[in-house]
């Protein structure tokens, strides 16, 4: 017993040590490479772009709005979980959006392979290929009815007149709506229900044509909503009303705690790190679209994929510079300027030790979504996760020059098959023919290995 | 329990093994210990989850640790067979919480792993600990993390996603389980309650069913359900009672997830349900739950 004791006495203690060691350091990722280009929301038609920032329950969530067809026709129904007064609702800078997105995007990065008969690694070049991103709107139809149907608010704000309404039934919303020229599909009725239900608003907004002529510019802007709720969620399943087919949804959360994730459906990492051959430099775009494809088709097509996690203060490598503290304002962030003043809300009291110091984490979700698959509208969670991940893919250029020595021709011989397994790679990650892949990289013009008899190491 | 009779005589070490051997899975507890490894080894290798050697063999080892710990301090005295066995429910709990809690930090982990398996020996009443350790171990780390400071603890909610297979699986060896140790009740009538309440809502809201079902099947409900709520030693003795425990945290998981939105719901609902275990066992009596019959062992 007493030697039982003795020997646990020593474990106990052992353990404690490596606990004590090992206790509250989160991991700590390291990469050094180039950033070359990026794939960002301009590579898919229609995707909505939504930036929540969200501490607790307070929310500040910005919709982009890329509609493309007449003003005049443009509306927007929107289900928002309290009422929305004037000041609760600005217009923000499609700007912030689009830097949110160059920020965040998955991309491709470039290294140089050094001359094998040195004997040192030296890295080269970067070069900086950019996107412009284009974002289409969650466009909810809606109509107008007289029924039941109470304007709870009516202002303007820059060029939309934005109405804020409470309904008793979805037919007299759907009416009001019909009967006030917003152009509602049909069975739009069944869908407005259950947000009546939980006892949303819609807000609801048209462009005044005159106060956008003011502003110069045809280009309409995005809508920003400051509230607090519970409801840390994007209806989409309203959004889905007159689309066939799936459709895509950017949403960029920031938040002072850590990594994001959907709550109510699997979210899972896009995949990342693989090496792939140098040729798709020229195609990235189409490179990440079918590969983002291909994962989305294996999972099922009910899976939401996390593009981008990492904490805003840095980046490595740098697609984009990091956001100043005035852009992370206009993107909606609200803790930065005054940690202290922050009045505690119902779930949380004041904290113990600073929590953050003033951190902003982004998490960048890509969804894409369809009737069959997301019946349920996105409830999202934060998390105080804060691993950093990022979509990152790896070309390695092989070295150009004269390679006379030993060393130089065993790095020729091993150039055939690592680029046979990045075509392989590259025919997993996208479902490109591997033939067709071969082709492109001219794998057939390099020099077959030749197998060199074993004894020739040793007799010459 | 018969002997096994060899045609050689055996050093009674070497005995003694033989003697443990021949209890493997007439201990409910082998087989939920097998099942729960075949679910951390399918969430891991089909699911995608990043797999932490080094944090699943940290939670091994506290709960371990601390469980040896404990039980040599706290009374009743037990001999050594019986502490060596009593490592299987740490290890049930280790692997609760490799399944169900995400971390990135080791100090989190080694925090849930301590303060579930001590809860075992300071929340308890005649004997009998009121909280699922694991749930214990899971619920104050995430209400550090919400009130106190960044603990860098969560639990995912969607990680198995709503497939119908995981599902069936889990139904399936979940029911093994289940009928060894004669709780299927528990489960069947929280489920029933909470699917109920759940269709109720989504009736009076005007969802389709697909939105039901998605709900429903979420792979983290099922495993709660079948393994969670379950834990036959922490639960109320009399089946009434049980019954009755059930309705309670289906009711209380609805109002957390409903009317305040919190994803977590259900953890918190059991948490809050468990010390009226004491007040079920003073209403309806009896006998408690063993794993294995009483002339083998006492069980912590």
């Amino acid at each position: 017993m007493k030697r039982f004791l003795n020997w646990m006495q020593v474990l106990i203690s052992t353990t404690l040590a490596c606990v004590v060691v090992f206790a509250y350091s989160p991991a700590v990722f390291a990469f050094c490479g180039f950033y070359v280009s990026q794939a960002d929301a301009s590579l898919f038609n229609k995707a909505s772009q939504v930036v929540i920032a969200r501490d607790g329950k307070r929310t500040v969530l910005t919709m982009a709005n890329d509609y493309q067809g007449d003003v005049k026709d443009f509306a927007l129904v929107v289900p928002v979980p309290v009422l929305l007064k004037e000041k609760q609702v600005r217009i923000g800078e499609q700007k912030i959006i689009d830097r949110l997105d160059s920020f965040s995007a998955p991309r491709l990065v470039e290294y140089y392979d050094s001359d094998p008969c040195a004997r040192y690694e030296a890295y080269d070049r970067m070069s900086v290929i950019r996107g412009t991103s284009a974002a289409a709107p969650m466009e909810a139809k809606a109509s107008r009815d007289n029924y039941q149907v109470t304007i709870e608010a009516k202002f303007s704000v820059g060029e939309y007149d934005i109405l804020i309404l409470s309904a008793k039934e979805s037919d007299g919303l759907e009416a009001w709506l019909v009967d006030n020229d917003y152009k509602i599909p049909k069975g739009a009725k069944e869908l407005l229900q259950p947000y009546i239900r939980q006892n949303m608003k819609f807000f609801v907004a048209k462009v005044n044509i005159a106060e956008l002529n003011k502003t110069g510019s045809q280009v309409l802007r995005p809508l920003m909503m400051a509230y607090e709720s519970n409801k840390f969620m994007l209806p989409i399943r309203l959004g889905m009303l007159n689309a066939n087919g799936d459709q895509d949804l950017l949403v960029y959360i920031l938040s002072p705690k850590g990594q994001a994730e959907v709550a109510n459906y699997r979210t899972i990492k896009v995949p990342s790190g693989d090496d792939i051959p140098v040729y798709v430099k020229n195609e990235f775009g189409e490179f990440y679209k079918s590969m983002f494809k291909n994962s989305y088709n294996k999972e099922g097509r009910k899976v939401a994929f996390l593009e981008y996690a990492w904490d805003m203060s840095s980046c490595d490598p740098c697609s984009a510079d990091p956001l100043s503290q005035e852009e992370l304002r206009k993107a909606g962030v609200f803790w930065l300027d005054s940690p202290s003043s922050n009045q505690p809300s119902s779930r949380r009291i004041r904290p113990i030790f600073p929590p953050n110091g003033g951190r902003v984490f982004i998490t960048r979700l890509h969804i894409r979504y369809n009737r069959d698959k997301f019946p349920e509208d996105l409830a999202f969670k934060e998390t105080s996760n804060q691993e950093s991940f990022q979509g990152r893919y790896v070309l390695r250029h092989p070295f150009k020059g004269e390679t006379n020595c030993d060393a130089g021709r065993e790095y020729q011989k091993s150039l055939r098959p690592r680029f046979e397994k990045e075509a392989q790679t590259l025919a997993n990650l996208t479902g490109w023919n591997i033939a067709d892949i071969r082709r492109k990289m001219n794998l057939s013009g390099l020099p077959k290995p030749v197998e060199v008899p074993f004894w020739e190491n040793i007799w010459k | 329990m018969q002997s096994l009779k060899l045609p050689f005589a055996m050093p009674r070490s070497l005995s003694r093994i033989f003697a443990v051997s021949t209890h493997l899975f007439k201990d409910a507890r082998d087989y939920q210990i097998l099942f729960l490894s075949v679910f951390l080894i399918l969430g891991v290798s089909t699911r995608d989850w990043s797999l932490k050697p080094m944090a699943i063999a940290l939670t091994f080892m506290t709960c371990w640790l601390t469980q040896i710990a404990m039980v040599s301090l706290f009374p009743p005295v037990a001999s050594k067979q019986e502490r060596w066995l009593s490592l299987k429910s740490a290890t049930i709990t280790a692997l609760g919480l490799s399944l169900l809690l995400r971390s990135d930090s080791y100090g989190a982990i080694a925090c849930a792993s301590f303060l579930a398996i001590t809860s075992k020996f300071i929340f308890r009443t005649n004997g009998k600990h009121w909280f699922n350790p694991a749930n214990f171990g899971i619920v104050v780390v995430l209400l550090l993390d919400s009130f106190v400071w960044d603990n860098h603890a969560w639990v995912s909610n969607g990680q198995w996603g709503e497939d119908s297979l995981y599902a069936l699986i889990f139904l399936g060896l979940g029911g093994i389980v289940l009928k060894k140790v004669g709780r299927w009740d528990t489960s069947v009538m929280f489920f029933v309650t909470y699917a109920l309440l759940e269709g109720l809502r989504n009736l009076w809201l005007g969802w389709t069913w697909d939105v039901l079902v998605h709900r429903l099947t979420s792979g983290s409900l099922l495993l709660f359900a079948l393994f969670m709520i379950t834990d036959p030693r922490s639960i109320p003795n009399a089946k009434i009672a049980r019954l009755i425990w059930a309705i309670a945290i289906a009711v209380l998981a609805f109002i957390f997830r409903n009317v305040f939105f919190n994803n977590d719901a259900m953890f918190y609902a059991l948490f809050l349900i468990s010390p009226l275990t004491v007040l079920g066992d003073r209403l309806w009596n009896a006998p408690r739950f063993q794993w294995l019959p009483r002339r083998l062992s006492i069980q912590i």
